[in-house]
């Protein structure tokens, strides 16, 4: 019953996921800070002014939230919970100094981030080296990442959301190369099953999926008259490194990624390790 | 086939009684072998190869066989004498057609049409119905029922999937499964029985299109409307259900298999002529002489072409199985010849073919769907085909009957023919519940209607 494999599998190759797109909508934002009222109003205007060219010129409402205004993660979230914004701003290391060492986000990021279902963009700490000049240079390269592209519409519509006419959006999908590595081996030692073939078939195929779904996103952008570029990077890659990599290679000014995983409490591994490495760039974090 | 009709023609030695009956014997523990060959976990080739082996010896044992050369065009040859058994014409045509269907697939044909009608259907699934049904009838009528069932119900059930429809897919694979059988009786190349029977009969394939083709329309859209009925498969409701399937059909994209424009256009141009060429075989000069299996493999060989670098690959993938069956059951029914078995048995269906026409015509398809419906269809053709052939003045009613009822028997029961085992076998994939007896239960008001249908059809018409 080979043959009724073989025709399945064409016909659900020929099923892609194609972009939905749906307009990012962001009425409310907060702006989250543990500086005082100066500061803190400075960070509000620094963030306005890097996100000034995205979609977030159309913001009615922002509240900007002050270090005296929260003492606890409770009332951290009790504050989310009550004001209900659209986007979170804020930066790593909120009411810690751990940013100094960058070996963490700070607790009040890693709970927010999975315990608000809103989007957090993160910048690096105001007082960080260089984070005045990122943010006054500006959102014209987006870069969305993920190891699963094909169907995450919500990820690239975050994504377009920040991208300014005419800016370059990047879609990125880096394909664990350790794990298809190790499922090769176990193919290597199958007499059954043709070793350079598979190799072949399985990265062509994986690698394709991505692909036909980035160019979904391309025809749907232009059918909705965006003036976006869209490039593609799909390839297989060891992640961190490969991803500190291209986002430093393509001049990335925000990079947009999933964060919550069905399966656990924490941050989703990759997403984690990401947000703590590259803390020299704003990061989306869904 | 020339081989084999000259062969048969010579005169058998006398044969005691006994001995035919120890023929019958093998013959019907072959038969009982072939419809338990799921249960014997053996391969159709295997069994039929076992028997062809045990017939040989004894027909040489007992002195049937007809040693010796053989004339061809004037020449002697020596030929091992199960050689020219085997009817080389209709082994001819399913290599050639299996193999061109194979080759052709490749090109994206058949699916880029396959998905094509799933985007039009708008995933309604009433409409999705109408088209996966007539899409059967007609890929069965052009390629194979097995190949027909394979490409409409993995299609089935990938698309019902994304349509969330899994619950009717029971339904889908059933009707696609009977409507294989129907659009089998379509053409002269559409199913083993009609070449063997049709080239017996001498029906010529134009022929053959015309005078079936009233009764396939029918029987489709009878099929499709019971089956819309009783399985619970109607259009969907509203507006907003309408737009969701629309969106998830969208996202089949037909050009994914189309590994190149150019063959793809190529293997459609090959598929219309191959379709007229096979049409007009018998009387287009020279080709007429060399017959349909020349057409089927010279097709293939030029599709083949294209993979030349590869072309193993198909080899491999030929049904050998089928081949190998076709080629051990001439061998057996030869011998049967030989020990006076299917002159035994044509004397036992004399009454049934020798009563009133009307009576003989509708008994004899009543029979053959019977028969086929339990065990398989092709030694059950290949046998009616030979008894038949032997009589004179045969009427046209009587070849239509053996076709028609080895055709539609396969609609009684699971077993009854490759491509309902097909659709049972999908259906068992995805984790559907259906036993012997419930395929009997679920199929016997559409097999009952197909074989009356068919009486009325030949009693009218022939």
């Amino acid at each position: 019953m080979t043959r009724i494999d073989q025709f399945e599998s064409v016909f659900k190759s020929a099923d892609k996921p194609l972009f939905r797109y749906e307009p990012f909508s962001v009425g409310s934002l907060m702006v989250l800070t543990d500086l005082d009222d100066e500061a803190a109003e400075s960070f509000a205007a620094l963030v306005g002014r890097y996100t000034g060219a995205g979609g977030l010129r159309e913001i009615s409402a922002q509240r900007v939230i002050k270090g005296a205004d929260f003492a606890t993660i409770e009332e951290c979230l009790d504050l989310i919970t009550g004001e209900k914004p659209d986007l979170i701003c804020t930066y790593r290391g909120l009411h810690s100094d751990c940013w100094r060492w960058g070996q963490s986000l700070g607790s009040y990021l890693e709970v927010l981030t999975q315990t608000v279902s809103r989007p957090v963009l993160v910048f690096p700490h105001p007082a960080a080296a260089g984070t005045i000049s990122v943010a006054e240079a500006g959102c014209r390269h987006v870069m969305a990442m993920t190891d699963h592209l094909a169907g995450d519409s919500r990820l690239v519509n975050a994504a377009l959301f920040f991208t300014p006419s005419q800016g370059t959006l990047h879609l990125t999908n880096l394909e664990d190369q350790q794990v298809f590595e190790r499922y090769m081996e176990a193919i290597d030692k199958i007499p059954s099953i043709d070793s350079a073939a598979a190799r072949d078939s399985v990265l062509a195929q994986i690698l394709k999926e991505a692909r036909d779904y980035i160019q979904s996103c391309r025809t749907v952008v232009e059918e909705h008259g965006l003036d976006v570029e869209i490039q593609e990077t799909v390839e297989l890659g060891l992640h961190v490194a490969d991803y500190k990599r291209l986002a430093a290679a393509r001049d990335v000014d925000l990079l947009v990624m999933n964060t919550k995983d069905s399966g656990q409490l924490a941050m989703h591994g990759l997403a984690y390790e990401l947000a703590v490495e590259l803390d020299d760039i704003p990061l989306l974090l869904l | 086939m020339f081989f084999y009709l000259g062969w048969i023609s010579e005169a058998h030695p006398a044969v005691p009684a006994w001995v035919t009956m120890l023929f019958v014997s093998i013959l019907t523990a072959m038969i009982l072998c072939l419809a338990f060959e799921e249960k014997l976990h053996a391969k159709k080739s295997v069994i039929a190869g076992l028997f062809a082996i045990i017939c040989l010896l004894l027909g040489a044992v007992f002195g049937l066989l007809p040693f010796g050369p053989i004339s061809v065009g004037g020449h002697e040859i020596n030929l091992p004498v199960y050689i020219p058994a085997i009817d080389w014409g209709v082994i001819a045509i399913i290599l050639g057609s299996s193999l061109f269907v194979d080759v052709t697939s490749r090109t994206g044909l058949f699916t880029w049409i396959a998905i094509r009608l799933t985007k039009a259907s708008g995933g309604d699934p009433l409409k999705l119905l109408v088209f996966y049904g007539l899409m059967t009838v007609v890929f069965s009528a052009v390629l194979n029922n097995v190949t027909a069932m394979i490409i409409v119900g993995s299609l089935s059930g990938v698309s019902l999937k994304k349509l969330q429809q899994e619950d009717k897919l029971l339904g889908f694979l059933m009707i696609e499964g009977l409507l294989t059988n129907i659009g089998g009786l379509l053409t002269l190349i559409s199913s083993v029985p009609n070449i063997i029977v049709g080239n017996a009969a001498g029906i010529a394939f134009l022929d053959f299109f015309l005078q079936s083709s009233a009764y396939v329309l029918v029987a489709t859209v009878v099929t499709i409307a019971l089956g819309s009925r009783l399985f619970g498969i109607y259009r969907l409701s509203n507006e907003a259900e309408r737009e969701q399937a629309r969106e998830l059909v969208a996202g089949f994209d037909e050009n994914d298999g189309i590994e190149s424009r150019f063959f793809f256009w190529f293997g459609a141009v090959m598929t219309g002529l191959f379709i007229l060429t096979i049409a007009s075989t018998s009387v287009l000069p020279y080709i007429q002489d060399l017959g349909m299996g020349f057409v089927a493999l010279s097709f293939a060989g030029i599709m083949l072409v294209r993979y030349k670098a590869v072309a193993d690959k198909f080899y491999e993938a030929i049904d050998w199985d089928l081949l190998g069956f076709f080629a051990a059951l001439f061998v057996v029914i030869n011998v049967m010849e030989h020990a006076l078995v299917l002159q035994l048995i044509g004397t036992g269906l004399s009454t049934i073919i020798e009563a009133p026409p009307k009576i003989a015509a509708a008994g004899l398809l009543a029979v053959s769907a019977i028969f086929s419906s339990v065990t398989d269809n092709i030694p059950l053709a290949a046998m009616l085909a030979k008894i038949l052939q032997a009589r004179e003045h045969v009427p046209e009613q009587l070849w239509w009957s053996v076709i028609f009822g080895a055709n539609l028997g396969g609609n009684l029961t699971p077993i009854g023919s490759a491509s309902t085992l097909v659709a049972v076998t999908i259906i068992h994939k995805y984790k559907i519940n259906l036993s012997f007896a419930g395929f009997i239960r679920m199929a016997l008001p559409y097999a009952l209607v197909h074989i009356a249908l068919a009486i009325i059809y030949v009693l009218l018409f022939f």
